[in-house]
């Protein structure tokens, strides 16, 4: 295993050679929507080159242009020095660039070992057929090369998503790679995997294959890369080498004015509790889970992707069912068996997935607004027209700009798009909120509006829960922090006392910088 | 790491070869036909005799080969259900074929060739046309049965020389050819499933639509060809039936596209694709013949057909959820 | 409202139009084919016909409009015929046949319902498998023998004439349609449909009842079926055990030829009750031109792919 330090040492010497592949001037619009525009970006043999900015900031979409699924509407593309034009992953594949998307795209019915071969030249035997016995001792070869050993003929579908990532790497590195790129690819993983994952990424390195490495943890792309690329809004903001830069200035770069001139956040005086959990379980998922919101509270759940903290909200909603544990609502012991359910005692969730599980996308925004009080706005099943005048009070209230109220939601940009969920929420007058990363994917302008509304709907006296995976989010606007790791809440800060290092302590087991590692 | 796989590593070999056993699509199917084996078998003295068994083998052989190849449709995430109709116009073309040229040859090209076309336009239209598949299958279902009707007139094709009955009633060494040929083909299908690349590309479409097509696969070009496949065995099935027959009526073959599904999903296959096995479609035949003999055995009247087989896909489909929601199998 | 929504909204109803002009073009061809077509008399009798897929269309758009399908309900319409016909028989005063005939009908429904929802199985699957069932229990139960010793009365259901012309099953479908049409565009229930057509997940986080509305259009299809058994029933004036064989065919293609997306989320009544008129007339035009019945198959087969094909068509392009 190569040791960080290593790795920087070969990247600087890297510097001279010609990248592996390069993009020039590239813009991608999407109906009106420019997500990148004359963005530059490049990856030289043996360096991790990160790719940092918000959601919605075009990392993915960048990186989508590379992998031959959209092609780009201006500008070019270069691998090895020559102009390159995919259309389709295996194009670039072909060109020795491999994508490892965050959702893996593998197939849980087969075998590890099979999983390494669709779609490849698979090797045969002296009669023509499939050489099972070949393929599992080569896929037992790549997957040791990586440092794991795992059974190639089990299903894929019987792994943790930890040894499906690996699998997925190995995927990638079955033909001849010169690139890699791993998009947010720590974002489901423990502390300790994701040391694993680095020292594989050491070792590419070391091959002289290129990694472009998206993620939105600083201690991370500070560790393990070499060159660091900030995108925003889709411009390309700043190219540097890693030791260049310090978090202070790279969160400054990415979110394009100091931190707090974008959150509103007043004093609060919390109420009497709202919403109480106790011991709450979901097998495999989250165990034991104690949890109290207040009136007019804001309360931080932060964690890894994958902690549990969204299976643990849609338990309380109602969407899962927990299988111990009691919930209380202002103090009674409540059953929530559906969304109906928890509805119906003052909850409200807004979803993390926008587009799949917050808004119906063909339907008007008035009918996306009042999707969820159709029961308190019809008479004898007949839908009355005052929901008109709710939904324009909505769309009024919360500044939902660019349609009319009976146009598609699919015309609003994404921060007006979730500006309708969060109305949907609204619209049914709930005392509790749990939102799920309710500023992911939306530009920092209504970022701002949002968390100004937060803090309105705090000062009204309602309970909510903020889950965020973006630690100045969570610390600039919640009054008490919980942190969740592996389904069990690990720490609690209040608001003095959260800060970035023991909020990460906390989320990641205890795995600091600077302690060696075990293997 | 913490993975099944490491722990069933160390178990015991035979313990988790056996649990390995366990856990193929086909294994409750194979069990529960042993089990009806015992069952009929007490019941009936006639039932367990190599006579019966090779009859109920051969009265499943068109069944069986037809669901060889519905089976890959299904494995890769459609279905078809128009091979009622289909094997009534290839048993027309292989009909007519028959009459006029005699042989068993000459009569088997025409079924496959026409079998083979209506597969290609069930492809392409799923494929090209971008419908889907229940529906193609269903239209095409009752087309094609207008299309028997057309070309007969409605007059049933009799007087088939017996030199073209030979796919239906010959005998090879003993063994009725129906069963040489449901049993050639099954193992032609289990080493297509196993080791060839168009086997396994069938499983990965299945499996994942986007991840296939990510990888590079021909998607379209994999489910069209399952398509046509069907119709290449409906062809061949057609020429069994008409050779059993010894005629070719224009209701031929009316009802059995249910079955045909009804063998694919009892057998263990997923109707969502991905999962499954040739030996699966062959076991559900086998069972749905099994199921239909013994009934008849034990003095279940012939009416009750239908009303069983739509209970079987339903018991089927069911205790298929029941066990993945049992084992926490959600893929 | 812009200028642009408004033209939207316009576009719309184009689908409709276009199926209005395809009636008219058929109208007057069928009127050149044969001249005993575009009588009165002819276009009132044709309606006859087309009632009892109508019924079963109104259901199935709602059907088709959730993502879901059902193609039981020409065994569901075979298995309430007998109910009525053997209860009768068996010596039930023929009102409370007929009562359970609707019974059975919903409880088939229902019975997919249970199927669909509580264990999450395709509704293709499901209704396959019913669609076996419930055809074999038909049959099976009456040892394929027929009852038709019905009381004069019975007839009033699909042979009364209402005016001196107007087929009373005529009347039954038009209520039917006004019913159907309220529940779908005015109602909680129907904005329901819509939202599950469209994106069950986003429905079920924002507190749509899906199971309660999915229980309530399979049982709600079942009676419409029972509705149009009964009428036909009465209009033949048999049961027997081997009736609405490939009724499923013409009910979805009615529902996909009148502009139902069937992956879900489109649909109107209004498309649906002229898609069923154009297969009505369509069948009825061929007849009397002398076409033989065996082309009748074959030529809805294709219709229906051609509708499938071209709906599918349009809406990439709309988009």
């Amino acid at each position: 295993m190569s040791e960080p330090e290593e790795t920087r040492a070969g990247g600087t010497a890297a510097t001279e050679a010609a990248p592996v592949f390069k993009l020039d001037g590239v813009t991608k619009r999407f109906g009106g929507v420019v997500a990148v525009e004359g963005v530059g970006f490049d990856v030289r043999p043996g360096e991790v080159h990160a790719l940092v900015g918000e959601n919605g900031a075009g990392k993915s979409t960048l990186m989508k242009i590379v992998d031959g699924l959209y092609s780009p509407d201006e500008g070019v593309l270069e691998v090895g020095g020559e102009a390159a034009s995919f259309s389709s992953p295996r194009d670039a594949e072909a060109s020795g660039i491999a994508m490892i998307p965050q959702e893996l795209d593998l197939f849980p019915e087969l075998s590890v070992a099979e999983n390494l071969f669709v779609g490849r030249k698979r090797p045969r035997t002296r009669w023509g057929g499939l050489d099972w016995e070949a393929m599992r001792v080569e896929a037992s070869k790549k997957l040791e090369a990586l440092g794991v050993s795992l059974d190639p003929t089990s299903a894929v579908k019987r792994l943790s998503t930890a040894e499906q990532q690996i699998v997925a790497i190995a995927r990638a590195l079955v033909g001849e790679t010169r690139a890699v790129i791993m998009d947010e690819p720590t974002s489901a993983l423990t502390g300790r995997e994701a040391r694993q994952l680095f020292g594989i990424i050491g070792d590419l390195t070391a091959g002289d294959v290129g990694v472009v490495y998206i993620s939105h943890r600083l201690e991370e792309i500070f560790e393990i890369s070499d060159r660091i690329t900030v995108l925003r809004d889709g411009h390309h903001i700043k190219t540097a080498p890693a030791s260049e830069l310090d978090a202070e200035e790279l969160v400054r770069l990415m979110v394009g004015r100091p931190l707090n001139e974008l959150f509103t956040r007043s004093e609060s005086s919390p109420g009497e509790t709202a919403l109480e959990v106790k011991g709450l379980t979901r097998d495999g998922q989250f165990e034991g889970v104690d949890l109290a919101l207040r009136r007019g509270e804001i309360v931080g759940l932060a964690g890894l992707v994958g902690a549990g903290r969204t299976e643990l909200a849609q338990s309380i909603f109602g969407i899962r069912r927990p299988d111990s544990g009691e919930i209380f609502v202002e103090g009674e012991e409540v059953r929530i068996h559906s969304p109906q359910n928890a509805m119906e005692k003052g909850i409200f969730y807004v979803p993390e997935e926008r587009r799949s599980q917050g808004l119906i996308l063909p339907f008007s925004i008035k009918n996306n607004i009042t999707l969820s009080i159709l029961d308190r706005v019809s008479r004898l099943g007949f839908v009355s027209r005052s929901e008109r005048g709710i939904a324009d009070r909505f769309m009024g209230d919360l500044s939902i700009r660019g349609a009319e109220v009976s146009d598609p939601v699919s015309r609003l940009s994404g921060g007006n798009q979730q500006k309708v969920v969060v109305a949907k929420a609204l619209a049914r007058e709930p005392n509790v909120l749990l939102l799920d990363e309710p500023t992911r994917g939306v530009d920092v302008g209504a970022k701002s509006e949002i968390y100004r509304l937060m803090d309105d709907l705090a000062k009204e006296g309602k309970a909510i829960l903020l889950i965020s995976s973006e630690l100045e989010e969570v610390l600039s606007m919640a009054d008490r922090v919980l942190v969740m790791r592996e389904g069990r809440i690990t720490g609690e800060f209040s608001r003095g006392e959260a800060t970035q290092e023991g909020v990460m302590t906390a989320a990641t087991g205890g795995q600091e910088k600077g302690v060696p590692d075990d293997e | 790491m913490t993975s099944e796989a490491r722990a069933q590593a160390a178990g015991t070999e035979r313990g988790a070869g056996f649990r390995r056993y366990l856990r193929r699509p086909e294994a409750p199917a194979l069990a529960f036909l042993v089990l009806l084996l015992v069952v009929f078998s007490v019941l009936s003295g006639k039932f367990l005799s190599v006579t019966n068994l090779e009859a109920i083998l051969t009265s499943v052989a068109v069944l069986g080969i037809i669901a060889l190849a519905v089976n890959q449709v299904v494995l890769c995430g459609e279905i078809d259900i128009s091979t009622g109709s289909m094997l009534g116009l290839c048993a027309v073309a292989g009909g007519a074929t028959a009459q006029s040229t005699g042989g068993f040859v000459l009569p088997l090209l025409a079924a496959v060739v026409v079998g083979a076309l209506c597969g290609a336009i069930n492809g392409s239209l799923v494929t090209l046309g971008r419908i889907p598949s229940i529906i193609v299958t269903l239209g095409m279902l009752y087309a094609l049965r207008g299309v028997i009707l057309l070309v007969t007139g409605g007059t049933w094709i009799t007087g088939v020389p017996n030199a073209s009955r030979f796919l239906g009633m010959g005998n090879v060494f003993g063994l009725s050819v129906p069963v040489i040929v449901l049993f050639g083909l099954f193992v032609v299908m289990e080493v297509v499933g196993r080791h060839t690349t168009w086997g396994r590309n069938v499983y990965a479409v299945g499996g994942n639509r986007r991840a296939a097509r990510f990888a590079g696969l021909p998607t379209d070009r994999i489910r069209f060809s399952a398509f046509v496949l069907v119709g290449v065995f409906v062809g061949v099935a057609s020429m069994i039936y008409m050779g059993r027959a010894g005629s070719v009526q224009t209701n031929t073959g009316t009802g059995l596209e249910l079955q045909v599904v009804a063998a694919v999903v009892i057998g263990g296959t997923s109707i969502s694709g991905g999962r499954g096995s040739s030996l699966a479609a062959l076991t559900g035949a086998i069972l749905i013949g099994v199921i239909l003999n013994g009934l008849v055995l034990v003095g279940v009247p012939g009416i009750w057909q239908q009303a069983v087989l739509g209970a079987l896909i339903l018991l089927a489909v069911t205790t298929d959820v029941v066990r993945r929601r049992l084992v926490g199998d959600t893929v | 409202m812009s200028a642009a929504t408004a033209v939207l909204k316009r576009l719309r109803f184009s689908r409709e139009l276009v199926l209005l002009g395809v009636l008219i073009a058929l109208v007057i061809v069928m009127s050149l084919l044969s001249p005993l077509f575009f009588t009165l008399g002819n276009m009132l009798n044709t309606s006859r016909y087309f009632v009892e897929v109508g019924l079963m269309a109104l259901g199935m758009t709602l059907i088709i409009i959730t993502g879901g399908i059902d193609l039981s309900v020409g065994s569901n319409l075979a298995l309430v015929s007998v109910a009525i016909g053997f209860t009768f028989a068996a010596g039930l005063p023929l009102p409370l046949a007929i009562l359970f005939g609707l019974v059975v009908g919903m409880a088939a429904g229902f019975f997919n319902s249970v199927f669909i929802t509580f264990l999450g199985l395709h509704p293709l699957v499901v209704t396959l498998g019913t669609f076996a069932l419930f055809q074999g229990l038909a049959y099976g139960l009456t040892g394929a023998r027929a009852v038709s010793n019905f009381p004069p009365w019975f007839a009033y259901f699909g042979q009364a004439y209402l005016l001196g012309a107007v087929p009373g099953q005529l009347i039954i479908f038009l209520v039917a349609v006004g019913v159907v049409w309220l529940i779908l565009s005015r109602t909680s229930f129907g904005r329901y449909v819509y939202a599950i057509g469209n994106n069950e997940e986003a429905a079920r986080f924002s507190g749509v009842p899906i199971r309660w509305v999915k229980v309530a259009i399979y049982t709600g299809i079942g009676l419409l079926v029972a509705i149009a058994a009964v009428i036909y029933t009465s209009r033949v004036y048999t049961a027997r055990g081997d009736v609405g064989l490939g009724l499923e065919l013409d009910v979805i293609s009615a529902v996909v030829l009148g502009g139902a997306s069937i992956y879900g989320g489109s649909g109107t009544i209004a498309g649906t009750v002229l898609g069923v008129v154009i297969i009505a007339i369509l069948r009825n035009g061929l007849l009397l031109a002398g076409v033989p019945s065996t082309w009748q198959l074959f030529i809805l087969g294709i219709l229906l792919l051609v509708a499938v094909f071209l709906n599918e068509f349009f809406r990439k392009g709309e988009e």
